[in-house]
């Protein structure tokens, strides 16, 4: 879906745990996420940890789309 | 009696030359040109060619709608065909573009298969191998014989209802389509990898039962030039939708998408929202749906100025089990609503 | 280590009023099995059933499959699940041949069980309809499962380990038609002939993805979702070291029975000395997230490293997610100069045109492949079923449906079925029997 996303000329991101498939799959802008069942808060963490988790990685898959990139690419994460 | 129908362009029904490539498309009940060739060698297999369409291979490339919907109905009127026989195109480009067109629209429209053929160079091999057969052909008319027979040979097996042995063993283009079949004598998988492991690791040359596709790649969209004045959308393949699963999307192997109206919520609230994903535990994303979907943080870049503003839905369905061709499709189906709200830029979640 | 399996050849099962191996006939007191099977409180229903190639039976939903054996040590068959943790792999084991005892469910089915066909045309898609067969029908008080898609299916799975010991036990003191032996030296202490051939590891990828106790693959009992890979004995894994799990697509699974037949380890033995250097199994696993996978991988081309491994067969049991760990373990091998073949299943959809696996690399240039989980597979009724047909349509298996606008229901009025390659019982041997492949039309 999201090569159709991006063949429609929209600049798109996938935010995933599997990026092996992603890549395979040939997705252009990736964010990695921290699991399957729960990619942006981990249940065993507290509601804040999750927040910050999410708000941090959003952010790097927002950026992502305002940045220019040659190749494939998986962006960065801070936390 | 089988029936086939041919296409051919201008030239080869003998209209003439370059100065003919407008040629309006026409329909003729004998045959003309390569045809005659092709209903002598289908003799054998009990079918004949019943129609043969005739198209400029101008008018086919800068009118190709027209040019398509004006061959189908004409089909409409020839009556029940069982195989649709396109070219020989040789090198010809264009020609063999309009053989992939009308073939691609023909299968469509009448389910019936269509055949080809194209010389390895010819562009029309890259478009649409993966859509019909397309014979690997020569690269001129001096080869017509050959070329028609190598056709009118896979054709005749279609008509009977025999085995087709792939592309290797009946000459057309590899198309990407990959069925089991069983191994005759059998072999079984143990004594195969030993045996591809043996010649692998002393050199010898063995054959991979898969070889890895190439990867395709879509051109990387232009970046955001800015993200504070820019509309994004979300989505995701984590199946998160409202409790009552409204659009019935299914929790594997999905067809169905659906969007959902966001506007006034600050969050997505458990209870309110779940995910009907089959393919892992969905404890947590029931929970907290903003663990797929994060729309409580989207809220809060829009309110920090981070972007201009989120779109109204966001789009879900299932990614497990759904095929490449039913993604395309469900892609294709969204885009119209993304473009009519102006969005700018997509995030996807899956799982 | 070295370990004997003394081969009894099963020519047919029937009923009696004694457990006993004669002749090449194997009488079963069914009264007696049932009473043992139902020791468990959990089993609310039993029954033994009879079913032989050719029978125009079908059987759904098929849970498990093991080979009724005993070990003459007096030690559990299948230690730290059935008895207390032993070794295995070392002494002598007694074995029914050319038969299998199948779980099947009365009612209840999932996304993991599968389908048998003994005879007709459905009879090609599993290895089962090849053996003859003891099937116990069993339902459960697992109330909490009941309408689950995903189930444990605790109860029936143990019943049948339990009870393959239980029917095996009947060939002690009796003298083997044949006696094979699984002799392997140590690694470093082998003849120079030997050590001059290309080394080999086999790395099994065996199922292991749920978090949750009691779905995934055992290896003496523990969980594989909670190994790192590690070096075993082949004859720890053809002697009930290893134990299937209840999770996966049912044609991509590896049975309790694959395991203890596992073919390529069988192929392995017989090339050892005169082809191929034999290592050992590393039993490696399937994991959900990519940090499982990577470490996994990680560990995997340490020890073939390690070791001195020139090759190795990697072979997975499952599709879609466990790709990835597929082409993670083939790629991370491939780079610490290791040769590898590996051997899978494909899902290329029912119209053959996606992707064939998940994950790809162009460094996987040598692979066996064993089929496509997503085939669809129309079949005419059969005279009787055991089970529950509609299981197959009701219940989630991975390759029924309920309802679907263009095929209509797996299970039709008739007792016709209509079904994706999915749902037949480790369908897709890629544990190694498979004969099937994959051809571009």
């Amino acid at each position: 879906m999201v090569k159709e996303f991006e063949r429609a000329g929209f600049p798109v991101v996938l935010m995933c745990n599997l990026l092996p498939v992603a890549q395979t799959v040939g997705v252009n802008r990736m964010v990695p996420t921290i699991s399957i069942p729960y990619p942006l808060g981990d249940p065993s963490t507290t509601k804040e940890e999750q927040h910050a988790l999410r708000k941090s990685r959003v952010g790097t898959a927002l950026d992502s789309l305002a940045t220019d990139i040659k190749k494939q690419t998986i962006f960065k994460v801070e936390i | 009696m089988k029936n086939v129908v041919c296409y051919i362009n201008q030239f080869f029904a003998g209209v003439g030359g370059e100065d003919k490539a407008d040629f309006e498309p026409e329909v003729k009940k004998t045959p003309a040109g390569p045809t005659g060739l092709i209903n002598q060698q289908l003799k054998a297999a009990d079918a004949q060619v019943v129609a043969t369409v005739v198209c400029g291979d101008n008018f086919m490339s800068t009118h190709r709608d027209e040019a398509i919907e004006r061959i189908l109905k004409a089909l409409d009127e020839v009556g029940e065909f069982d195989l649709f026989i396109a070219g020989p195109a040789f090198q010809a480009g264009r020609y063999g573009v309009a053989c992939g067109e009308i073939g691609k629209a023909v299968a469509a429209k009448y389910h019936v298969p269509v055949i080809t053929s194209m010389h390895p160079e010819n562009p029309g091999v890259e478009m649409f191998k993966k859509e019909m057969y397309v014979m690997k052909g020569s690269h001129s008319a001096g080869s017509m014989k050959d070329d028609v027979t190598a056709m009118t040979k896979l054709a005749a097996k279609i008509l009977k209802g025999e085995d087709i042995l792939g592309p290797d063993a009946e000459g057309y283009f590899q198309r990407g389509i990959r069925h089991q079949v069983w191994l005759n004598p059998p072999v079984c998988a143990a004594d195969r990898a030993i045996e591809m492991l043996l010649k692998k690791v002393n050199g010898e040359p063995y054959t991979s039962e898969l070889n890895i596709p190439k990867k395709d790649l879509v051109p990387i969209a232009d970046a955001l030039k800015d993200l504070s004045h820019a509309k994004i959308a979300m989505a995701t393949t984590g199946g998160i939708v409202p409790v009552d699963n409204p659009d019935k999307i299914q929790s594997a192997s999905a067809t169905r998408w659906g969007k959902y109206d966001v506007t006034g919520m600050d969050r997505l609230e458990g209870g309110v929202f779940k995910t009907i994903h089959a393919g892992f535990d969905p404890a947590a994303a029931n929970a907290d749906p903003n663990v797929i979907m994060p729309i409580d943080v989207m809220r809060e870049f829009e309110k920090e100025g981070k972007i201009g503003s989120l779109h109204k839905y966001f789009y879900s369905t299932v990614g497990t089990g759904t095929t490449q061709g039913e993604a395309k499709r469900m892609a294709k189906e969204i885009i119209p609503f993304l473009e009519e709200d102006h969005v700018d830029g997509i995030i996807m979640t899956s799982t | 280590m070295k370990l004997e399996l003394g081969n009894f050849y099963v020519k047919d099962i029937v009923f009696g009023s004694e457990t006993k191996y004669e002749n090449g006939v194997l009488t079963v007191n069914k009264e007696e099995c049932l009473d043992f099977v139902k020791k468990d409180p959990h089993i609310t229903e039993a029954d033994l059933r009879i079913v032989k190639p050719g029978d125009m039976v079908r059987l759904v939903p098929v849970k498990e499959a093991v080979e009724c054996r005993v070990k003459l040590d007096g030690s559990p068959l299948f230690p730290g699940y059935t008895g207390e943790v032993t070794p295995c792999g070392n002494g002598t084991t007694y074995c029914l041949k050319n038969m299998s005892l199948l779980a099947v469910g009365r009612h209840w089915g999932g996304f993991q069980d599968g389908l048998i066909d003994m005879g007709g045309e459905g009879a090609k898609y599993t290895y089962y309809s090849q053996l003859k067969n003891l099937v116990l029908v069993a339902d459960t008080d697992e109330d909490f499962e009941k309408r689950e898609q995903q189930k444990k299916n605790r109860a029936i799975r143990e019943a049948v380990h339990k009870l393959a010991e239980h029917i095996g036990s009947c060939l002690k003191g009796l003298e083997p038609e044949e006696v094979e032996t699984f002799d392997l030296e140590a690694i470093i202490k082998r003849n120079p002939e030997t050590e001059k051939l290309p080394s080999v590891v086999y790395v099994m990828q065996p199922q292991s993805q749920m978090e949750e106790g009691g779905y995934n693959d055992l290896c003496y009992g523990w969980d594989c979702n909670h190994m790192v890979p590690t070096l075993m004995h082949p004859n720890e894994i053809l002697d009930g070291a290893m134990i299937s799990g209840s999770f996966m697509p049912c044609s991509s699974k590896w049975s309790t029975y694959d395991f203890m037949n596992a073919p390529i380890i069988r192929a392995l033995y017989k090339q050892h000395g005169k082809t191929i250097n034999f290592l050992g199994v590393i039993m490696s696993n399937l994991n959900v997230a990519l940090e499982q996978k990577d470490r996994s991988a990680l560990f995997v081309a340490q020890i073939a490293k390690s070791l001195g491994a020139d090759a190795a067969i990697v072979n997975e049991e499952g599709y879609g997610n466990p790709d990835a760990d597929f082409t993670g373990c083939y790629v991370s091998l491939e780079n610490a100069g290791v040769k590898v073949v590996g051997v899978t299943n494909e899902c290329t959809g029912r119209d053959g045109k996606s992707d064939p696996l998940v994950s790809m690399d162009e460094k996987e240039d040598a692979i066996v492949s064993c089929g496509n989980v997503s085939e669809l597979i129309d079949l005419p009724a059969m005279p009787e079923v055991i089970g529950e047909l509609e299981a197959l349509a009701r219940d989630g298996l991975s390759g029924g449906w309920a309802g679907d606008e263009i095929l209509g229901p797996s299970v039709r009025a008739d007792g016709s079925i209509i079904m994706e390659n999915n749902a037949m019982f480790c369908g897709d041997q890629a544990i190694g029997w498979s004969t099937k492949t994959m051809q571009e039309f």
